[in-house]
């Protein structure tokens, strides 16, 4: 896989980067983050309609049979808007979960509706700040899930999810219906990612892997998902790059641009860095999918993105005192979508170790 | 195979086969004369072999390829400690800008064919007391004598001056005009009457570095490079040079795997540090910076490759990386404890935590201080205005001292 984006790729970019930008808007994402269970609805209704959430399933059920390069570029554009809902991602990892270890039956059952978008995936791995539990409090018992999963990303609107439970002795990847499963929001801090965490009670769910293999398709889901997601990082941090070199070039103070004192250019230029080797991660990460060591390249891909969505964030409200902090100015929209993105997927913490174990040969 | 691996593979064998004689282990003990002389039969070989001037042209005995056999080839011949720093800057600024801008061809082509072969070298003689960073403030006079000029001042931090056959040379010819105007670039004869070249010992012990003082030192017109008040142009143009070269996401320091060795070697509170959260961080936090600076790379190569130009973010390398490579080296001391103290002034900063971090801040300076390469990326990168200068566009000699 080439690590220079081919023609095809560069309109994939380009097309998403101009709908997004005339379709979604602060004023939009704004109400959203004081309303639980409200996601920005045209934001998914343009993922559907442009195939985006297709893209990176296979063509039998549905997909355009692309990968991780093409959906990363779409990620990145949806990141350096501000994306209005979850499920791009979401949905791709209960996809490739499905697609990678499910039955015909079961990918002839849920692919296509995946592709489409008609139905919400998600996948539930986390319980608190372990990211892959090695004995998750799920129980899974004659094909019943029971339990509950806190803070599940798009947990109010999925359809499905993707889950890691504890099975006779073993661990277990399932996926299960949501219809019947209780469902509470959580009042958060960036509110359209649609958090909930699910009551699991006797829920009906099928097995997609067990024992070790379970605990190994649930990394490799989670990294997958992690290299879509350090994209959108990685877009974030480059519009908050861009924000604050926009405003440090207009905003005057003791007779010149701000941008001219070197205590903001050199933080921008600091910001350029972080920018740079996150987005040069993502694209080596992309082009690893398969590979051996594609999950050390998706950990540097995450590691390098969360830093650059977080410093970034954080300098761009900096540069811009005190209009930087006003609700209205929307920064924060990016400083919140900064740290849900850490957490999603797994956080610093864990990906630090799953890296230092690849490169001390803990985890062969 | 690409022809780029084939021409990489074939690279890689040759300096296989010359590093029993020319790489790290035949250089342990050498003397810094010895060491010199078997420096200059090393790039002798590598002319013979056909690796010296990988992208110069034909006419002056280069290979007349590209950047990327070059770059190609010095990436795998930084593999093997062989002697080739005495040429580093000779081969890789002065020389070439004689290509350039020297006159006289048969003359130019005798030089370049000696510094190919190691028989000659070449300096670089910019920087000054006065200014390092602020190149054009520099004070070396050039005066009009005779038919020709007559140098006077002193140049400092020059790179194996003391070595030096030729030096090319920025200095100012007229004081009354502001400070980028007034300067005219020349190639030197580092033997002429009225050079005196002083080593300067350096923090970590070495003394590759000099000062260079001119007293009267008198060059012909057919010296010069550059129009008379032009030579600040040259300069730039001696600098650009160096754009595609290899690098290193290590920051010229030790590989991560070392200290991967040392944090398994050693042990925290009873356990092996390997095991200890804080040194684990530092781990992955410096691997994830430099696979990044590592995928910049490769992108730019394939972008080369592929007959495109390689976007502005290869200038992050030196910034991110030899910063880093001082604060880890800085741990891999505390990691070593009581058995940290230890110092051996001849060991290779690639791989000893000591030598490296002592070492860094030679590396944040030299070549662009870290500040000038931030406000480079600021300036030239993000569009951002230049510094307020309280010199801009005033007379040189009418600047407050």
């Amino acid at each position: 896989m080439s690590i220079l984006y081919d023609e095809g790729q560069q309109a994939i970019a380009t097309e998403s980067r101009r709908i997004l930008e005339a379709r979604m808007s602060k004023d939009a994402l704004l109400p959203l983050l004081e309303t639980t269970g409200r996601y920005h609805a045209g934001f998914w209704d343009t993922a559907k309609e442009q195939g985006w959430t297709a893209l990176a399933l296979p063509e039998e059920y549905g997909g355009l049979a692309l990968g991780l390069v093409e959906l990363g570029l779409i990620a990145h554009q949806a990141g350096r808007t501000v994306s209005g809902a979850p499920f791009l991602t979401s949905g791709f990892g209960a996809a490739k979960a499905i697609e990678l270890y499910g039955s015909d039956p079961q990918k002839a059952r849920w692919l296509p509706g995946l592709a489409t978008g008609e139905i919400i995936g998600t996948v539930a791995f986390a319980e608190g700040a372990d990211a892959l539990p090695t004995q998750p409090q799920l129980t899974f018992t004659d094909d019943r899930l029971d339990g509950t999963m806190t803070g599940v990303t798009g947990g109010l609107a999925a359809d499905i999810a993707v889950v890691l439970a504890n099975g006779p002795g073993m661990a277990v990847l399932a996926v299960a219906e949501l219809g019947d499963v209780q469902r509470r929001a959580v009042q958060s801090f960036d509110n359209s990612r649609c958090y909930a965490d699910l009551a699991f009670k006797n829920t009906t769910a099928e097995l997609l892997a067990s024992g070790r293999p379970a605990r190994d398709a649930a990394l490799h889901i989670l990294a997958l998902q992690a290299v879509i997601t350090a994209h959108e990082q990685t877009g974030g941090a480059e519009a908050m790059m861009e924000v604050a070199r926009d405003y440090a070039l207009t905003r005057r103070a003791f007779g010149q641009v701000i941008g001219a004192f070197q205590s903001v250019k050199h933080r921008i230029a600091e910001l350029y860095g972080f920018v740079e080797l996150a987005r040069a991660n993502c694209i080596h990460a992309a082009s690893r999918a398969g590979a051996a060591d594609f999950i050390t390249a998706a950990a540097a891909a995450r590691l390098s993105a969360t830093e650059a969505y977080d410093t970034a964030a954080r300098d761009a409200i900096q540069i811009h005192g005190g209009i930087g902090v006003t609700w209205e100015a929307g920064l924060h929209l990016h400083m919140r979508r900064a740290r849900s993105l850490a957490i999603e997927q797994g956080n610093g913490l864990f990906w630090e170790d799953v890296l230092v174990d690849h490169l001390t040969g803990e985890i062969a | 195979m690409s022809d780029l691996e084939a021409y990489r593979a074939q690279a890689a064998t040759w300096l296989e086969s010359m590093a029993p004689t020319f790489g790290k282990a035949a250089r342990q003990s050498l003397s810094e004369a010895d060491d010199l002389a078997l420096a200059r039969r090393y790039q002798a070989a590598k002319f013979e072999a056909g690796y010296a001037g990988i992208n110069w042209p034909v006419e002056y005995g280069g290979q007349g390829l590209g950047h990327l056999e070059k770059v190609t080839f010095d990436s795998e011949e930084m593999k093997h400690g062989f002697p080739n720093a005495y040429f580093g800057i000779s081969l890789g600024m002065p020389v070439p800008i004689l290509m350039q801008f020297g006159e006289d061809k048969a003359f130019v082509k005798e030089r370049v064919l000696k510094a190919l072969r190691g028989e000659e070298i070449w300096c670089q003689l910019f920087s000054e007391p006065a200014g390092g960073s602020d190149l054009a403030g520099l004070r070396t006079k050039a005066e009009p004598d005779g038919n020709g000029w007559k140098i006077n001042g002193q140049k400092v931090w020059t790179s194996w001056a003391q070595y030096s056959d030729y030096g090319v040379i920025v200095v100012r010819t007229d004081p009354n005009v502001p400070k980028h105007k007034g300067l005219t670039y020349f190639w030197v004869d580092m033997k002429a009457p009225g050079v005196t070249v002083r080593p300067i010992k350096l923090a970590g012990g070495d003394s590759h570095v000099n000062e260079v003082f001119f007293d009267d030192v008198k060059v012909s017109d057919d010296h010069r490079m550059s129009p008379v008040g032009g030579g600040f142009a040259v300069a730039m143009a001696t600098l650009m040079i160096e754009r595609y070269v290899a690098t290193d996401s290590g920051g010229f320091g030790p590989h991560l795997n070392l200290f991967v060795e040392l944090a398994k070697a050693t042990q925290i509170n009873g356990r092996p540090a390997i095991e200890d959260g804080r040194i684990r961080q530092q781990i992955a936090r410096n691997y994830a910076m430099r696979a990044g600076l590592d995928a910049i790379t490769a992108r730019a190569m394939a972008m080369m490759q592929a007959g495109m130009t390689p976007g502005p973010e290869g200038s992050l390398n030196k910034l991110i990386s030899v910063r880093s490579r001082q604060k880890l080296s800085e741990l891999a001391i505390d990691l070593q404890g009581s058995e940290g103290f230890a110092f051996d002034d001849h060991a290779s900063q690639k791989d000893n935590w000591t030598s490296s971090w002592i070492n860094a801040p030679t590396g944040r300076i030299a070549g662009g201080a870290d500040e000038m390469l931030l406000n480079t990326i600021a300036e030239k990168i993000l569009g951002l205005p230049q510094d307020h200068r309280p010199d801009k566009g005033v007379p040189f000699n009418q600047i407050p001292a």
